[in-house]
């Protein structure tokens, strides 16, 4: 499953790069995330409760790693979950790009999903990953609002 | 006296079925039964590197978890159900499914480990607990890549993903394509279907430790070569272990495949932990872990005379085998045999390679890789008719197997292991009364009105035969009980296809008692232990004919015991209505049951050389596969804007040689075309190139619904099979078999604007509507339409 798209941030480049690496706003845009730590090296490890469809929501144990961090212009996550209902994993590349009112993500992530959940939310699963998508974008543009209220009187 | 054969009386299993007394192995409630649910594979090609059930196991309510290392000896990978025939320079590559994935998993659901618990919720809840360290591998699902060198290896002690190559020929194909005046030369495809059975599969066992009895029941059509195994891998003796498969909602194939995992782990584990356990397959199960067809992909040329007669095909095809091959080669084997048809090929070349993939095992389901064989035959024969500027209907007459040419032998093998061979048939007349049906005359005028209305209505009419009544044998045992009830069993494994009913006439018209006073039991290995199994369409003809012989020594029974019980000769005695008695003289009657009685006498001495009772047992096992054959007629409406297409109007000519019952054979041929309607267009296993499959529910693998498949509209033709004392063919698969090639040759037909070539099945209203696109540059058809 191919997940791409495109989101502009309404903040600096830097900023948002700092944004994306913070372990703690990481788990807190994760959507559905029970608990997400960053065990180092990059790698954080954490529980998520997802449902796609006729699948109901379940517990996937969830195993993301930043590489080939390039700061602040492109990252590459390489994502392993699974659970009783199946698998997900693959790579996510993300590039960052200065443009006119902030800064623009470019996401491609190249996933395979297996087990049930492929088996009977094929023709969900599309949806589901943009409904994802969204709600984690919308969650990282708040908490950058936030900072970035917060970053003048801070420095 | 009684003539029942051929005539269509109520079904004595009916019932039970429509009164909800008929058991099905998901019925049998036992005291204190545990619970199996498996933990399957979410890869298609994965190394197990270690299996924690420590969780699990401290679940409140899970007995047991059991992995591959868990079942040390009798962790051992299935048998080889059919050998390779012996055709020579074959190669075949044996590889058969594991009771457990031990460090390797082959195909998404395949078992990894089996949870036992008190019920089967808490046994679902703990399959989550289980935890699979896998180490995804590179998956093999395309046919032709999994054959490249450098493709990675499913079985790496074979070195090879090649299961077989099996070339066989039939004359010489070089020598007569030189003299064509053409050559026709395509790729087919076919692709993948699942039986959907309306009962998935269901094992029970119990062990009772003071009998020292293993019962298992189980929805298997093959009950007896089942406990056979069961006996041998357990160590018991077979008269130790009674398999049970009871009523059984829809066989067609995958239920003959043995043996399955469940099957091979439920009775064991029942035994170890001394308590019954009973496994349910779900559907989910069952889209991933109950085998399935059928793709291939064929490269076939045919050569033709100006005239339309085939000279000769050459055909090589891939063969998708999935996972394993326990089932050996039946499959592609049929396809390479049937594919011939009713026609007089003079020369034929076929080699495939059977290939193994990261999918669920391929086994037979009704057609059994027949259909294959048909739609690649049909499919060059209407091409071949398009370019010589014949009628469909005209090329097939051309080349039908004249009546007076049988029997008739291809140099080829069969399933079973004998040359190819077709004991009768008279193929032309079916095609003319095919026609008739569908209104020959009418239906060009009607196809042209519908056309200046707009509407694309199109015809495609198709030619088979399938092989069918294959041996090795089967039996029957007729008992005439005091009672004077009359019971016989057999041990074919009965799934719906009446033959409580049917073998209850066969035996009601041997014996002159009424149909409904014969109480047929099935699958039962306590009542009969010898025989094989209910598949390729050969329960009829060949347990139908051990009924009749085991009447048939019943009746003589009859003879000579009324006989000396009336005081007369044995000429002097006949059957009537029940009772034995004097010709002419109806006063000098006894009813059976109290002939029976006197058969079996408290006292006196029973007369050197005969036997008590009134009973029998015999067997059957006929020389050859008894070859049925059929042509199929239908009409559809193509919306050519949504590429929807309704089948208007579905005729089947069929000859099954004699017919038992009618109404049982009707009711086989319209279900066939209801399997073979969803095979061509609504049913498709989707697979991804990682070998997952995509539409594993019923939300996305579509049956077709009693709204898409027509009354079909049916004759039946009588070419007695010379085989067996009763003239019997097959008729089980007829109904799907030609039902892709039809609708090809229709859906063409309805579109003749277009250039279009159907040469895949299934088709789908996305598919099709490719197809329609790719063949007319755009706008054509919003214009045509």
């Amino acid at each position: 499953m191919i997940v791409d798209g495109e989101h502009t941030f309404p903040g600096p480049r830097q900023t948002v790069w700092d944004l994306l690496q913070d372990p703690e706003v990481l788990a807190k845009a994760m959507p559905g995330a029970r608990k997400l730590h960053l065990t180092g090296d990059g790698t954080y490890e954490g529980v998520i409760r997802i449902g796609v469809g006729p699948v109901t929501a379940a517990e996937w144990s969830l195993n993301v790693t930043l590489r080939d961090q390039v700061p602040p212009a492109s990252y590459v996550m390489q994502v392993d979950s699974k659970g009783a209902l199946g698998f997900t994993r693959g790579t996510a590349t993300v590039n960052l790009d200065e443009v006119d009112g902030g800064t623009r993500m470019r996401y491609h992530a190249d996933l395979s999903v297996g087990g049930k959940v492929a088996g009977v939310g094929q023709r969900l699963l599309d949806q589901v990953a943009k409904m994802l998508t969204k709600q984690g974008l919308d969650a990282l543009n708040k908490e950058l609002e936030s900072r970035l209220k917060a970053g003048p009187a801070g420095s | 006296m009684r003539s029942y054969v051929g005539t269509s009386p109520p079904r004595n299993e009916d019932r039970r079925l429509l009164t909800g007394q008929a058991l099905f192995v998901d019925d049998v409630q036992l005291e204190g039964m545990l619970h199996a649910a498996f933990v399957r594979s979410d890869h298609a090609h994965a190394l197990i590197n270690g299996i924690d059930a420590s969780a699990a196991l401290g679940r409140p309510g899970v007995v047991a978890v059991l992995t591959a290392a868990d079942l040390g000896d009798y962790w051992q990978p299935g048998p080889l159900l059919v050998p390779p025939p012996p055709i020579e320079g074959i190669v075949f590559n044996q590889a058969s499914q594991v009771p457990l994935a031990k460090d390797r998993v082959r195909h998404v659901g395949e078992p990894v480990a089996m949870v036992i618990a008190e019920s089967r919720y808490l046994a679902e809840d703990a399959l989550a607990d289980v935890v699979v360290d896998y180490e995804p591998l590179e998956p093999v699902v395309d046919l032709e890549a999994a054959l490249a060198p450098d493709a990675p290896v499913i079985h790496p002690q074979l070195g090879t993903n090649l299961a077989a190559h099996v070339v066989q020929r039939h004359e010489d194909y070089d020598a007569a394509r030189e003299g064509a005046a053409l050559v026709i030369n395509r790729r087919f495809h076919y692709d993948r279907g699942a039986a959907a059975a309306m009962e998935n599969r269901c094992v029970a066992a119990r062990w009772d430790a003071r009998a020292q009895e293993l019962t298992v029941w189980d929805t298997t059509q093959a009950p007896i070569p089942i406990r056979n195994g069961l006996a041998r891998m357990l160590g018991l003796l077979e008269s130790q272990v009674r398999v049970v498969a009871p009523f059984v909602g829809g066989g067609f194939g995958p239920k003959i495949m043995m043996f399955y995992p469940e099957e091979v782990l439920v009775p064991w584990v029942a035994i170890r932990l001394g308590r019954p356990v009973k496994w349910t397959e779900d559907r989910q199960e069952n889209f991933f872990a109950t085998t399935q067809e059928r793709s291939q992909i064929h490269d076939a040329e045919a050569a033709f005379a100006a005239d339309g007669k085939i000279l000769g095909i050459r055909d090589f095809f891939f063969h998708d085998t999935g996972a394993y091959d326990p089932y050996g080669l039946t499959v592609p084997i049929n396809s390479q045999c049937t594919l011939l048809g009713p026609y007089d090929v003079p020369a034929y070349h076929s080699e495939f390679r059977a290939v193994f993939t990261n999918r669920t095992t391929v086994t037979p389901v009704r057609g059994a890789g027949r259909q294959h064989g048909v739609f690649v035959m049909e499919r060059l024969l209407d091409i071949a008719a398009k370019e010589l500027g014949l009628a469909p209907d005209e090329i097939r007459r051309r080349n039908y197997l004249r009546k007076d040419v049988f029997p008739h032998t291809f140099q080829i093998l069969f399933q079973d292991f004998a040359p190819l061979y077709y004991d009768s048939g008279n193929y032309a007349p079916a095609l003319e009364a095919a026609l008739d049906i569908v209104g020959r005359d009418t239906f060009r005028t009607e196809q042209r009105r519908a056309r200046e209305e707009g509407r694309h209505i199109g015809m495609g009419v198709v030619s088979y035969v399938e092989g069918t009544g294959i041996g090795p044998y089967e039996g029957a045992r007729v008992t005439i009980e005091p009672s004077g009830q009359v019971r016989v069993a057999t041990g074919l494994g009965t799934q719906g296809q009446g033959h409580y009913t049917a073998f209850a006439q066969i035996v009601a018209e041997v014996l002159d008692v009424d149909v409904d006073r014969v109480h047929v039991v099935t699958g039962d290995t306590r009542e009969f232990g010898w025989g094989t199994g209910t598949f390729a369409s050969r329960g009829a003809v060949v347990a139908g004919s051990a009924c009749h012989e085991a009447a048939l020594a019943v009746r003589k029974k009859v003879i000579e015991t009324g006989a000396r019980v009336l005081g007369v000769s044995p000429d002097e005695v006949e059957l009537a209505d029940g009772t034995v008695r004097v010709r002419g003289d109806t006063s000098r009657s006894m009813a059976f049951g109290r002939l029976a009685g006197e058969a079996n006498p408290l006292r006196g001495a029973v007369v050197p050389g005969t036997e008590p009772g009134l009973e029998a047992t015999a067997y059957f096992g006929p020389d050859h596969g008894s070859t049925a054959s059929g042509v199929h007629a239908m009409v559809v409406e193509v919306d050519p804007e949504t590429a929807m297409v309704k089948v208007l109007r579905y005729v089947v000519v069929h000859d099954c040689g004699k017919l038992i019952n009618p109404v049982i054979v009707a009711g086989q041929v319209q279900g066939g075309v209801a399997h073979g309607i969803g095979n061509a267009f609504y049913e498709q296993l989707v697979y991804d190139e990682s070998g997952q499959l995509q539409n594993a529910s019923f939300m996305d693998y579509l049956l077709p619904t009693a709204m898409d498949v027509p009354r079909v509209e049916m004759a039946h033709r009588e070419t007695a099979a010379p085989l067996n004392p009763l003239g019997l063919k097959g008729v089980g698969e007829a109904g799907c078999i030609p039902t892709g090639a039809a609708f090809a040759q229709a859906i063409e037909d309805a579109l003749p604007h277009l250039a279009l070539e159907i040469r895949e099945i299934p088709l789908s209203p996305n598919r099709l509507w490719e197809l329609l696109r790719a063949a007319e540059p755009a706008g054509a058809l919003t214009r045509l339409a």
